[in-house]
């Protein structure tokens, strides 16, 4: 592989008035081998170019987490990225982080994400469910959590984040995972308790974003996964999302088939869906009315059976840190 | 070679979005693609069945699996959540010998046949882009889109997680819907909302939420001059066409994007007939834009 000329287009911000930053975007071209890591190539620009270019950046090597920035459109860390592997016709686009405030340039104010892993109390408390015993396997379920270097790539692209700025965000869900499952905390109820209220777990879209961006393979969504059914297990269910989701195993064993026509309403409840009414007679309009008798599907008996097996015995299928996590 | 599928079109295009299922057989016998029904499968469970009854979704999703693999063929769907839910489990059951065993003697249960692990889970998308002859393809195109402007969504769950898709997709390297816009004679349209998320799984709990993700990521198409929107998801069809008209009441905003499934604008573009096509049952009216084309 030989050098080549790369132009970084940078998003420049700087603060105007209270609140505001006046932003605009700006063209450099740096010659590179391809398997340069964009930090490297930000600091020559920074260096020999223009010493008024503002980024963070501490450990170089995907540890600290100050690095991250979007680089062609989705947030990574400066310091694990190659140039020539994001690179679109040679050009590179550069801009701060999304969903918290800009300081300047490639700076942001990190506060906002710290301010919610602070909410789930990041660390053990005392409390009657405290185990004396740590096994060997304890910490299967947690260890691909425990990576996170707390850099928010995921939270920058989190589309719940996006729309609502009180979303606990895919990071701190995570970790709020890894003190529920840890042996010796104390008050594992309560978290998911607490954890099942609105901006929590039950708000998480699916997206699978925070899985595909997170640079330290932490998969996020898997702990809300987790957290959801640790909760309802719990008897947590009172949320609408989470009697949807409880509808389906109802639905599938009766009829096979998902009933949207009373998936509203149970969801809902009967008030819920008075307010829903205006969904329904938009539907409507287009003659969107889903029957209330699906057909059953052929064999539904079987799976009744398999339902009543797995509620007498149930099956770990659970994924485990070890095969969740490559390194 | 002839393409032949066992069909499984997701509990959505069974009931809400039955236009989507209407198009894609049609399209589907243009082309030569069978597709045969599967009596027996059940609902997939969703993201939902997951978290309420892990083991029990892991069982529904290879009780599924087995019954195309004993018509012998690989799944197809046009559902991105029942793609990723099936291909989820299907990827965990290849790859986990012990996983699988566990599952098979759940199944035996229930009396049903064991999954061998030896089927794909496919989009048709995938399907028509990657596997159907491209003359033949390119044949069928008998009404060009004449360079009409087109957003593709492409919706969560046919690009992630990477990880299952590898063989197929990448959130980064996605180019089926945009290939197929350029074959049908459309040009493919660049916006931020392109790989974003329509909220569907949130819709009843988030609602002002998932209308504002709706109108941000319909607006972004549309200042990017899209005429119309596509989405390889029955799903992302009912957030971003059939809610679209809600989400612009929470903005206070109009936006009038044109929304179809990609299955109902191939057929379009085939010269199929609007109400073979379902196109009457569009939110937002699209004989507008294509009657500018001369396709309405
Ligand atoms: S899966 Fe949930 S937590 Fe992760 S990015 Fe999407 S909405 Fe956010
Ligand atoms: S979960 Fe991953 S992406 Fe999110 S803060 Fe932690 S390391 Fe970064
Ligand atoms: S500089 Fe520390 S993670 Fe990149």
């Amino acid at each position: 592989m030989s050098a080549q000329v790369y132009i970084f287009r940078i998003q420049r911000n700087m603060p105007g008035q209270v609140g505001t930053v006046q932003s605009h975007w700006q063209e450099y071209s740096v010659e590179a081998e391809p398997n340069t890591t964009i930090l490297t190539l930000l600091e020559v620009i920074k260096g020999q170019q223009d010493g008024s270019l503002t980024f963070r950046q501490s450990c170089r090597s995907a540890i600290c987490g100050s690095c991250a920035i979007s680089i062609s459109g989705r947030t990574r860390l400066a310091c694990k990225t190659h140039v020539g592997a994001v690179a679109r016709d040679g050009v590179v686009e550069i801009a701060p982080q999304k969903n918290q405030p800009i300081l300047r340039d490639l700076a942001i104010d990190i506060r906002p994400f710290f301010a919610r892993v602070h909410g789930i109390k990041p660390y053990l408390q005392e409390g009657p469910e405290k185990a004396g015993k740590v096994t060997s396997t304890a910490y299967d379920q947690v260890n691909h959590v425990t990576q996170c270097i707390m850099c928010a790539c995921c939270y920058s692209e989190c589309t719940m984040a996006e729309v609502n700025p009180d979303y606990i965000g895919p990071a701190a869900l995570a970790k709020a995972f890894r003190f529920v499952s840890d042996p010796r905390e104390g008050k594992k109820t309560e978290r998911l308790r607490e954890l099942s209220e609105p901006n929590g777990i039950w708000s998480c879209t699916r997206c699978t974003m925070c899985v595909d961006v997170c640079p330290k393979e932490v998969a996020p969504m898997e702990a809300i996964v987790k957290l959801r059914t640790r909760g309802l297990d719990k008897g947590y269910g009172d949320s609408a999302a989470a009697k949807h989701a409880l509808a389906f195993h109802e639905d599938i064993v009766k009829s096979g088939q998902l009933n949207e026509f009373t998936l509203m309403m149970r969801t809902l409840g009967i008030f819920g869906s008075m307010k829903e009414t205006a969904m329904a007679l938009h539907l409507a309009k287009k003659g969107k009315i889903p029957s209330p008798f699906p057909h059953s599907i052929q064999g539904v008996e079987e799976l009744r059976k398999i339902y009543a097996s797995l509620e007498r015995t149930p099956v770990d299928v659970e994924t485990k840190a070890k095969q969740a996590v490559p390194e | 070679m002839s393409l032949e599928f066992a069909y499984y079109p997701g509990c959505a295009a069974k009931q809400i979005q039955r236009e989507a299922d209407w198009a894609a057989r049609a399209v589907c016998q243009q082309l030569g693609i069978r597709l045969n029904d599967m009596p027996r499968a059940s609902c997939c469970g969703a993201v939902s069945l997951r978290e309420t009854k892990p083991a029990f979704a892991m069982a529904v999703a290879a009780r599924i699996l087995s019954e195309a693999e004993a018509m012998g063929r690989d799944l197809v769907t046009i559902c991105n959540t029942c793609l990723q839910t099936l291909s989820q489990a299907n990827y965990r059951l290849q790859n986990e010998p012990e996983l699988l065993e566990k599952i098979n003697a759940v199944l035996a249960e229930g009396g049903v046949r064991p999954y061998q692990g030896k089927i794909q889970v496919r989009h048709l998308l995938w399907v028509i882009t990657e596997q159907v002859d491209p003359h033949l393809l390119r044949s069928k195109i008998t009404r060009p889109l004449k360079g009409m402007r087109i957003a593709s969504f492409l919706g969560c769950h046919s690009v992630r997680p990477v990880e299952i898709y590898a063989h197929s997709a990448n959130e980064e390297n996605t180019p089926h819907l945009d290939q197929l816009i350029s074959i049908m004679g459309g040009v493919p349209v660049n916006y931020t909302g392109k790989d974003r998320c329509c909220g569907f799984h949130v819709m009843l709990s988030d609602k002002e939420e998932v209308h504002a993700m709706a109108a941000k990521n319909c607006l972004s198409a549309k200042d990017a001059g899209a005429q119309i929107m596509i989405t390889p998801c029955t799903l992302c069809d009912m957030i971003m066409g059939s809610s679209q008209e809600l989400a612009a009441k929470t903005v206070q905003r109009t936006i009038d994007l044109p929304e179809m499934n990609f299955a109902q604008l191939l057929g379009l573009a085939m010269g199929l007939t609007k109400s073979q096509l379902g196109i009457s049952r569009l939110h937002v009216d699209p004989v507008p834009v294509l009657s500018k084309i001369g396709l309405a």
